[in-house]
């Protein structure tokens, strides 16, 4: 890839130019905070591409746990509720082609990896049924807004269908709640408005339980489909207490994602049981290997 | 004056840093005259609103701390932080590039950064994060920055499994033109550490806010009582 920096900058501008006036054009509609079927541009097969991932979403999320308690689940229910992760900052391309072998193989919800390999997992990837999750503003969160939106556009233009993104956790801190509202609507409205999934990301782990229902709030407010708990670089990852808070904070509606830390079957199954309906998790295999041996 | 000061970059990269205490980050900076602060992007502008005219720079994680961004979002974000005023960027790079062997796609990642870095006045580090690469990969890397053009080259983000070593300092200093600086940063903790460190070769260091005073504190002390 060549740059030269006129070239880019000229691109950067016309690329911000058209996503702003996207963006304007969707907070004229409705104030900003609308879900994807709402939200889709004036690009009709976006529309329809929105409106089926939301379905699918909505479709995902009535499989709720609490079901479990009741049914076994079987290993390959069980991988469907599974982002299979790399996101160590040193993961070579061989290692992503192993991971998107796997999650192929075994049908995990997704792979969520790095924006650098986006590219890669959706050409090995495409027809599979797996989709592609990638992180923004990742994993501090500390990237401005026009950053963030920047960053996702590029990477569901390299084929991702879902987006992880890190609240601003030093506003949420200092109380500038509207700020972080913002910053997770501007990232969801880009996501919708391409038909991608949109997940929060709180890093309970940094939080106090007030600032974990406050974060909680604002993601719902912004229109975001899941909110999660941890992004795995934090000081701790998912526990059960945090899930079943943010259950208990979002209601029904939401997708809660439980990550960080979650290695064994029993793990994973405890944390569906708390609410969660999407586990991160980069021993995947393993947990499967549980559940296999558990049915 | 403290030798010390001018080395260090007084550093505040955590994920929950407030405003406030940015701002006393950046009170700390002047007080103490330390080379720079070092921020995320969020903080940017205030850092820069704080410490215009006082000659102590702000400097920005760029792709922090993964490195897992493509060039063109690291190149957005590095235009973003410097037209917010920041006259440092700390960009992590292409890791996984290097392990791969694309060693032209890492040094591109870097060239395109140092390049706005440059037509901005500004300066550009280049965080190696040694502790995930073999000696023969911090040496590669190290050659990769200097062909791209960086001002510095840095061990570490402090986010990974381990920081700065004398061992990787004196490494770097080998391998690196005199022109192109080294910067330690990570578990940099106590006086002794950064002695150590300047003496392998450093010539800044990055430095947690609290860690940094401490170091200062140690340093009066021992130029009170030799």
């Amino acid at each position: 890839m060549q740059l030269d920096p006129k070239t880019i900058d000229s691109l950067v501008e016309e690329i911000t130019r058209q996503v702003l006036a996207a963006l304007n054009e969707q907070s004229g509609r409705s104030g900003g905070l609308q879900r994807a079927t709402d939200t889709a541009s004036s690009c009709q097969q976006c529309e329809e591409k929105g409106a089926q991932r939301l379905s699918k979403t909505i479709r995902d999320d009535t499989r709720r746990p609490g079901i479990l308690s009741d049914v076994q689940v079987t290993p390959q229910e069980l991988a469907r509720y599974i982002d299979h992760t790399l996101l160590k900052p040193d993961a070579t391309y061989a290692q992503i082609a192993q991971l998107c072998e796997e999650a192929r193989q075994y049908g995990f919800a997704t792979v969520c990896v790095n924006p650098v390999h986006v590219r890669l997992c959706a050409q090995l990837l495409r027809g599979s049924g797996v989709g592609v999750c990638s992180v923004v503003g990742f994993p501090l969160g500390a990237t401005p807004t026009n950053v963030k939106c920047y960053e996702t556009q590029q990477a569901i233009n390299d084929g991702a269908t879902e987006i992880d993104m890190v609240i601003h956790i030093g506003a949420l801190k200092s109380k500038d709640y509207d700020l972080v509202r913002e910053d997770i609507a501007a990232v969801v409205r880009t996501c919708h408005n391409h038909g991608a999934i949109c997940k929060v990301i709180i890093e309970a782990a940094l939080l106090t339980d007030d600032e974990k229902i406050k974060a909680c709030q604002l993601a719902k407010e912004a229109g975001a489909d899941y909110v999660k708990t941890s992004t795995g670089f934090g000081p701790g990852g998912a526990t059960l207490h945090d899930v079943m808070l943010m259950r208990q904070t979002v209601g029904p509606d939401m997708g809660i994602k439980a990550a960080g830390g979650i290695r064994t079957y029993q793990d994973a199954v405890a944390m569906l049981k708390a609410g969660a309906t999407r586990i991160g998790a980069s021993a995947s295999l393993k947990i499967i290997e549980g559940a296999r041996s558990a049915s | 004056m403290s030798r010390i000061a001018s080395y260090t970059d007084h550093t505040l990269v955590r994920a929950d840093a407030t405003p406030e205490q940015i701002a006393r980050l950046c009170r700390e900076a002047c007080e103490h005259r330390f080379a720079a602060v070092a921020v995320n992007e969020v903080h940017v502008h205030l850092a820069s609103r704080l410490l215009r005219g006082t000659g102590i720079a702000v400097a920005c994680a760029i792709g922090f701390p993964l490195g897992g961004t493509s060039t063109w979002v690291k190149w957005y974000e590095a235009r973003s932080a410097l037209r917010g005023g920041a006259n440092e960027l700390d960009v992590m790079i292409y890791l996984g590039a290097l392990k791969d062997g694309r060693y032209d796609l890492v040094e591109h990642d870097l060239g395109a950064i140092v390049r706005l870095c440059h037509d901005h006045g500004a300066r550009c580090k280049a965080i190696l994060e040694c502790a995930l690469l073999s000696d023969d990969e911090k040496v590669r890397a190290c050659q990769l920055a200097v062909a791209a053009g960086v001002d510095f080259v840095k061990t570490s983000t402090g986010y990974g499994p381990s920081g700065a070593t004398v061992h990787d300092v004196a490494l770097l200093r080998r391998v690196t033109p005199p022109a192109v600086g080294i910067k330690a940063a990570g578990g940099i903790r106590t006086y002794a550490d950064a002695i150590a460190l300047i003496e392998a070769g450093a010539t800044r260091l990055g430095v947690s806010a609290q860690a940094s005073l401490q170091i200062l504190n140690e340093e009066r002390l021992l130029m009170e009582n030799p």
